[in-house]
């Protein structure tokens, strides 16, 4: 084995970069188990060791550098939720990967999704006077003086065909909540919350500060979010950075609506739905109720709870910048979920994120199960029940 | 007896475990009057419900028929099991104590010959046996309990099947109008001693305990492994019955980890090597893993390691536990862990796994009726703003029974002295 050099500079400048409570580390490996990636077999299962990672970053040594192992981490919590220690084991990987990426050393296939979010404020390469695009057919509120809520579209579902019927769905459950609630528009900056945890906190600061200064120009004072990764964001990052609003996730404000007789919904279709919890909803931000009040107003087939659920809910391998990941079949957490919900009984898996919906998708149509499983956004499903 | 209602000498100790015990009896024997208040309708506490306990692994009973013997010859110590203490006011030399007093439905002419219990039909979950087995509604609370007295759950009051027990008791002893009573006390000082419970390891969602019926906790254990236990004795798997050849025990079960109980129960490294010898013993064959952070096992207790240590068929891995699942067809366990030595990750199939879960203060939930203070996981701390409260054993801090012995002794000094120096 070649020898390997501690170096205390690197280490502090980890440290730096925000793996504050690395040092906390007893080395005791839970988190390396309750990973989901020992779940999956293959190559990044067997070289991703999320404690040993943080070894390395305790000691500043090298060797966390490989592709398979800096940008395996899903951020989807499961290690840091159970860590004995209180570890911040997500903001180390954020750390770890800024410490390679603010030196200019993004993995190739990065650049581009990095590239796109600086020159048009998303991702996904859409232009940004295409961010309004999924509106059309549509009457979208604009935000004004007497609006409300501020309706916060994720850039995916602004762009990506599939999913800007999520935005769609959650504009017409709204209106007929009645809703005070209205868009930007094409000013709207990505959120950021994906940028940050790939490393790039140059980018993150830019889109955040460029919609600090929007909303707050605005006069935004409330925020409904489409997706859980902006909701978490914009209330854990964005306020020591000057944003501070109300924010809660869609699924928040129509369960409240369902509840206070504001949404009536009729019971349709014959189908059992299972729930799978977007990490960022549940275990990042504690809303695991919602989503199934919901569910439970709008089905009438039953719904039935996968094996792994709420605290315990496997990731559906989307977060932390790993939508852009390329992973050999067999090997995409998604699958473990599709075939869960399959052996549970569910002819609908629902989730309430559009990076959840996009990896089930995927996951659903590489094992061929799109007969026997539909993948839904809940938004989509409660619309239909209007 | 008059002596003994004179409030300004006497102690109030509650809580008649191992602490309990230890501090009215010290009390007592330095000629003080005594009250022992325990809410189980049994004194002994948790030693009363273990196989063995270490580091001389004798059975619970010698320890304890000692304390009961003294108890026995001491007109100085009076005690009420089933009780409570619900108000405690007052200054050190001088406080008023309201204890409340469940029914037993049973009186002090029970001889203890169980003919209730035949007559009884009803069945209850056995709290002695953490509900692992069934006691009828007339029950004594467990073989060698004292006061050797049977006791009437609630349930059958009431009901035809109660005359029926009523009747068939030879001594009259059964007595169903009883209701409960509440009386006051003047004591010169309280013993606060209401010791621990086990951590409920169902938190540990990821161990999956009261989901896969192999995963089993230590206090279980302990019952599994008691002659007077559910299953006589034998280690057995609980969901089929069936012997255990490879067993698990996992440390730190919730302890030393903040999600859960921040602190070291300081025990349940010795409990765990102790219960491995309880397996060993039963099956020679067997063989036992133990996953640890690292072994805690402290002064004189290191020879008691060293000696489990030296056992081939004890194999020790450090790694903190991950996930645990279950086959369901088989029963079988598996134990994820990523063993530290190695960095290898391990899964591995057992017959049972023990979680070796930690003391939790039963004043955690249940708070003492005064004025004091706990630390930030419900401890009682050992100064307290009263000097005539004071706590002893487990509610303070989680221990063996020897320390809890003697903080018990050192606690009956300080009652003693705070009502001497008023
Ligand atoms: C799995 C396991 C194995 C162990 N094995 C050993 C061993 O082998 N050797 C060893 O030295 N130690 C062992 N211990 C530790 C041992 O159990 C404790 O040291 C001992 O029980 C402490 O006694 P205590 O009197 O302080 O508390 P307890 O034993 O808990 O006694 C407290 C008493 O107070 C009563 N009580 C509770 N609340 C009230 C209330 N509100 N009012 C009135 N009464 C109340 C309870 O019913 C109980 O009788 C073990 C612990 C565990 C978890
Ligand atoms: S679970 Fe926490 S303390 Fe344990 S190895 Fe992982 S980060 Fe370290
Ligand atoms: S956040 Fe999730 S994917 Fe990342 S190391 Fe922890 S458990 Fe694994």
């Amino acid at each position: 084995m070649e020898p390997k050099y501690v170096s205390l500079e690197m280490r502090d400048y980890i440290v730096s970069m925000g793996a504050e409570t690395v040092n906390w580390c007893m080395q005791c490996g839970l988190c390396t188990n309750l990973c989901p990636w020992r779940l999956v077999p293959g190559e990044t299962s067997e070289k991703f060791n999320i404690r040993h990672m943080q070894r390395l970053g305790q000691m500043g040594m090298e060797g966390f550098e490989d592709e398979h192992i800096l940008f395996a981490c899903t951020t989807c919590s499961m290690c840091q939720s159970n860590c004995p220690r209180g570890v911040k084991i997500v903001d180390n990987v954020r750390a770890m990967r800024a410490s390679i990426v603010g030196a200019g050393m993004a993995p190739a296939n990065l650049r581009p999704i990095l590239g796109s979010a600086h020159a048009n404020g998303n991702p996904w390469s859409g232009p940004r006077e295409k961010r309004t695009a999924w509106q059309q057919g549509l009457e979208v509120p604009t935000f004004g003086p007497d609006t409300e809520y501020f309706l916060f579209v994720c850039c995916h579902s602004c762009y990506d065909p599939r999913s800007t019927k999520v935005a769609q769905s959650i504009v017409k459950l709204l209106k007929a909540a009645g809703i005070s609630f209205g868009v930007i528009g094409n000013e709207e900056s990505c959120c950021g919350e994906s940028m940050r945890k790939l490393g790039d906190e140059e980018l993150f600061q830019k889109l955040a500060q460029s919609n600090i200064e929007l909303f707050n120009a605005k006069g935004v004072k409330k925020i409904i979010t489409t997706s859980p990764h902006c909701l978490w964001t914009f209330t854990q990052e964005y306020p020591e950075l000057g944003g501070r609003w109300e924010v809660i996730h869609y699924t928040q404000v129509l369960a409240q609506c369902v509840q206070d007789g504001r949404l009536k919904l009729s019971k349709d279709g014959s189908k059992k739905v299972a729930f799978h919890d977007p990490c960022y909803l549940g275990r990042h931000s504690g809303v695991f109720d919602a989503p199934r009040q919901l569910l439970e107003n709008a089905v009438d087939g039953g719904t039935v709870e996968l094996s792994r659920s709420r605290e315990l809910s496997l990731c559906c391998a989307g977060g932390g910048g790993r939508i852009w990941a390329e992973v050999p079949m067999g090997e995409r957490f998604g699958e473990l979920r599709v075939t869960d919900a399959i052996d549970k009984g569910a002819k609908v898996l629902a989730t309430a994120c559009p990076y959840c919906m996009n990896m089930l998708i995927d996951a659903c149509n590489s094992l061929g199960k799109q007969e026997q499983l539909e993948i839904a956004e809940l938004s989509e499903l409660l619309a239909a029940n209007l | 007896m008059s002596d003994v209602t004179n409030g300004h000498r006497s102690i109030l100790v509650v809580g008649g475990g191992m602490s309990g015990l230890s501090a009215a009896l010290e009390a007592a024997e330095a000629g003080l009057p005594v009250y022992i208040v325990e809410k189980e309708p049994y004194l002994g506490g948790r030693v009363a419900r273990m196989n063995k306990y270490f580091p001389k692994l004798c059975p619970p009973s010698c320890g304890l028929e000692i304390n009961f013997r003294r108890i026995k010859n001491n007109p100085l110590v009076r005690f009420f099991t089933m009780a409570e203490v619900t108000k405690i006011s007052g200054v050190p030399g001088d406080f008023d104590v309201t204890v409340k007093l469940a029914p037993r439905y049973v009186n002090e002419k029970c001889t203890g010959c169980g003919v209730c219990a035949e007559a009884a039909e009803t069945e209850i979950s056995n709290p002695f046996d953490y509900g692992l087995s069934k006691v009828k509604a007339a029950y004594l609370p467990h073989e060698f309990a004292f006061p050797m007295r049977y006791v009437l759950a609630p349930q059958v009051i009431g009901t035809a099947e109660a005359e029926k027990i009523r009747a068939a008791c030879p001594y009259g002893a059964v007595d169903l109008d009883m209701q409960e009573k509440t009386f006051d006390l003047k004591v010169g000082a309280v013993v606060w001693a209401t010791g621990w419970k086990p951590y409920d390891a169902s938190k540990i969602a990821y161990y999956g305990a009261g989901r896969f019926q192999n995963v089993i906790s230590n206090v279980v254990m302990e019952r599994l492994a008691s002659f007077n236990g559910p299953t006589q004795g034998r280690i057995v798997r609980p969901s089929d019955g069936a012997a255990v050849q490879k067993v698990a025990f996992v440390q730190c079960a919730g302890s030393r980890d903040e999600n859960h109980l921040p602190y070291c129960s300081g025990i349940c490294c010795l409990a765990s090597l102790k219960q491995a010898t309880y397996v060993l013993d039963q099956n020679p064959e067997a063989s036992v893993t133990i996953f640890y952070i690292d072994i805690r096992a402290l002064g004189k207790y290191e020879d008691f390691y060293a000696k489990v240590q030296k056992d081939a068929r004890v194999r020790f891995v450090k790694g903190k536990a991950g996930e645990i699942s279950e086959n369901a067809e088989t029963g079988q366990v598996t134990v994820q862990v990523e063993d530290q030595e190695t960095g290898s990750i391990l899964r591995e199939g057992f017959d049972l796994v023990v979680l070796a879960t930690g003391m939790v203060p039963s004043t955690a939930d249940d708070k003492v009726p005064a004025e004091v203070t706990y630390d930030e996981n419900g401890f009682l701390l050992p100064a307290q703003p009263s000097a005539g409260i004071v706590p002893a054993g487990c509610v303070k801090r989680p221990v063996d029974v020897a320390s809890s012995v003697q903080d018990a002794t050192a606690a009956a000094l300080k009652a003693i002295q705070a009502m001497v120096r008023r």
